[in-house]
């Protein structure tokens, strides 16, 4: 996580960096520790470092960690040809080196030579069966090729054994989603629930699957966590106040003919309130988009 | 009686100076060789998975109450039912840390390696202040004692009426070795400060064993009392947006 502070002081160099005050490397450094992706810059900032022969030679051992690290940025920019030729000096420094390897098979999945690269991740994996970058970047290949399942396969596979590992549940979440496998899904939005239960967007990620389940019991319990997205954001989330109205509507239309003593289901008052919030934002965001709104809620049957 | 006797420079020239000094010398010298022989430990896949699934299972102790009654109940079988829950340990599996150690070689290689580096050098410098300056008196600190420190300052001294202010050259290499972890970690660096106490204490009682811990979570899981929390959220919602429609 990058700290409010943090991200100040980073962005004051950036700037700095950017209009040429100079602290590049305290730039670098900082980027580095902090593991934001600032790709464009880094390779910008990092190649002229390592072209100037001086300014390289002064940086000591630290060099090869600058090569390093604008072989990966200029990975993300597609410069495969700069990335090749920091892997080159590395491979020269040290020949055996696995961390370089690594870098090498991170090359061929640029490069999209997928068999290469899984044999090479493979011949790693084996060396060190618990690299989580490894089984990450398999993950994030079977992605890229379009192999959602291979995806999951792999994720399940890696959650078995670092299973408090929250990205990866998140990761596992939204392919579920993208296959419509919504009970997958939501089992892993409760995990995440577990891990940071007062961050508002794993609830509302629920809620939206929970409702898109559907199903009485369901679209209740999304109007449940609907109602804690709005309590922990202070009422901010406008998708969470929609969810409120839509699950309001489909909640009243389900239980038609039931009694309607069951106070589990009916929360007129909640709808209401959710309703004229709404109209309020609308009214001061995009007042012209207000009449789409209320038209819409007409539909629904609430205001 | 405490006023006449009076220390000879030499000796803090010859044996107050040069015992700190040589104490400083092997302690950096040590931290090389520690360097130079430790192993990366390479982690056991079922140590790594132990402490990931406590880690779980504490989530699910502390976030129980936001999930769903149904999907509590679920997890809460899956860590801890007596057939292949993940907490669960077969009483017969719960082997003790000291038989691990003798079943993993590396484990006691590793064990060795850290406790000769530690031992041999100290035997050394002891051997070395005990046979050079055993029963000297080196120094003097400027306040009086009391008599219980006696036995920390005048080691090797068995003189009931020498004053308690003076050091003996051994308890002086005693203060060094534990005293000198500071200027270790400045001139180290924090992490790599040698720290014999810690690694005493490590020798007692080494070993993390992961089946208490397993066991003690399962516990803790087996008597939680789950309650529902979102229903109560439905009204906070409620006094959020009236506060905020008003």
């Amino acid at each position: 996580m990058v700290t409010k502070t943090e991200e100040t002081q980073l962005n004051q160099l950036e700037n700095q960096v950017e209009n040429g005050g100079g602290g590049v490397w305290e730039y670098l450094c900082l980027v580095r520790k902090l593991k934001v992706r600032r790709s464009e810059i880094v390779l910008k900032h990092g190649l002229s470092i390592l072209n100037d022969s001086g300014k390289r030679s002064a940086l000591g051992p630290d060099e090869w960690t600058l090569y390093e690290q604008v072989a990966i940025a200029a990975m993300d920019c597609q410069s495969l040809g700069v990335a090749q030729n920091c892997i080159k000096a590395l491979q020269k420094k040290f020949p055996e080196s696995k961390r370089v390897g690594k870098l090498e098979a991170l090359l061929l999945e640029a490069k999209g030579m997928w068999e290469e690269a899984e044999k090479a991740y493979s011949s790693l994996l084996e060396d060190n069966p618990l690299d989580q970058v490894i089984h990450k970047r398999k993950v994030a290949m079977a992605k890229a090729q379009g192999k959602p399942s291979l995806a999951i396969e792999h994720l399940n596979k890696y959650l078995e054994v670092f299973m408090a590992d929250h990205d990866a549940w998140r990761e596992l979440a939204e392919i579920y989603v993208s296959l419509q496998m919504y009970k997958q899904a939501a089992f892993c939005y409760e995990e995440l629930i577990l891990t940071q239960p007062t961050l508002p967007l794993y609830h509302l990620a629920y809620a939206d699957v929970l409702y898109t389940m559907g199903g009485l019991e369901n679209l209740i319990a999304a109007r449940k966590y609907y109602a804690a997205t709005i309590d922990l954001t202070g009422g901010k989330s406008t998708r969470a106040l929609l969810g409120i109205c839509l699950c309001g509507s489909a909640i009243a239309q389900l239980s038609k003919g039931r009694n309607k003593e069951d106070k589990d289901m009916a929360a007129p008052e909640l709808q209401s309130l959710a309703a004229t919030a709404l109209e309020r934002e609308y009214k001061q965001k995009a007042p012209a988009k207000l009449n789409l709104l209320t038209s819409a809620l007409r539909n629904l049957k609430i205001s | 009686m405490a006023e006449d006797l009076v220390l000879d420079t030499a000796i803090r020239d010859w044996v107050l100076i040069p015992l700190s000094v040589v104490m400083v010398l092997i302690g950096i010298l040590r931290y090389f060789v520690s360097k130079l022989m430790r192993s990366s430990p390479t982690p056991d896949a079922k140590m790594v998975k132990e402490g990931q699934v406590v880690i779980r299972a504490r989530n699910l102790k502390a976030g129980a109450n936001f999930i769903p009654p149904k999907s509590f109940r679920a997890r809460r079988f899956y860590f801890s039912n007596e057939e292949n829950g993940l907490l669960h340990v077969p009483k017969d599996q719960a082997q003790n840390p000291q038989a691990q150690m003798f079943s993993d070689p590396n484990m006691a290689m590793d064990m060795m390696k850290k406790n000769l580096s530690m031992i041999i050098p100290q035997t050394l410098t002891f051997a070395w202040v005990n046979f050079f300056f055993s029963g000297f008196v080196a120094a003097k600190i400027p306040f009086p004692l009391t008599q219980r420190f006696r036995s920390m300052l005048q080691n090797g001294i068995d003189l009931s009426t020498v004053d308690v202010s003076y050091v003996s050259s051994r308890s002086w290499y005693f203060l060094n070795l534990f005293g000198l972890r500071g200027l270790f970690s400045l001139i180290l660096g924090d992490e790599n400060a040698i720290d014999d106490t810690q690694r005493m204490m490590q020798m007692g009682g080494f070993g993390f064993d992961a089946s208490k811990s397993l066991s003690a979570e399962k516990d803790g899981l087996d008597i939680i009392q789950h309650e529902w929390a979102l229903p109560r959220f439905e009204h906070r919602a409620e006094s959020v947006l009236k506060k905020l429609v008003r």
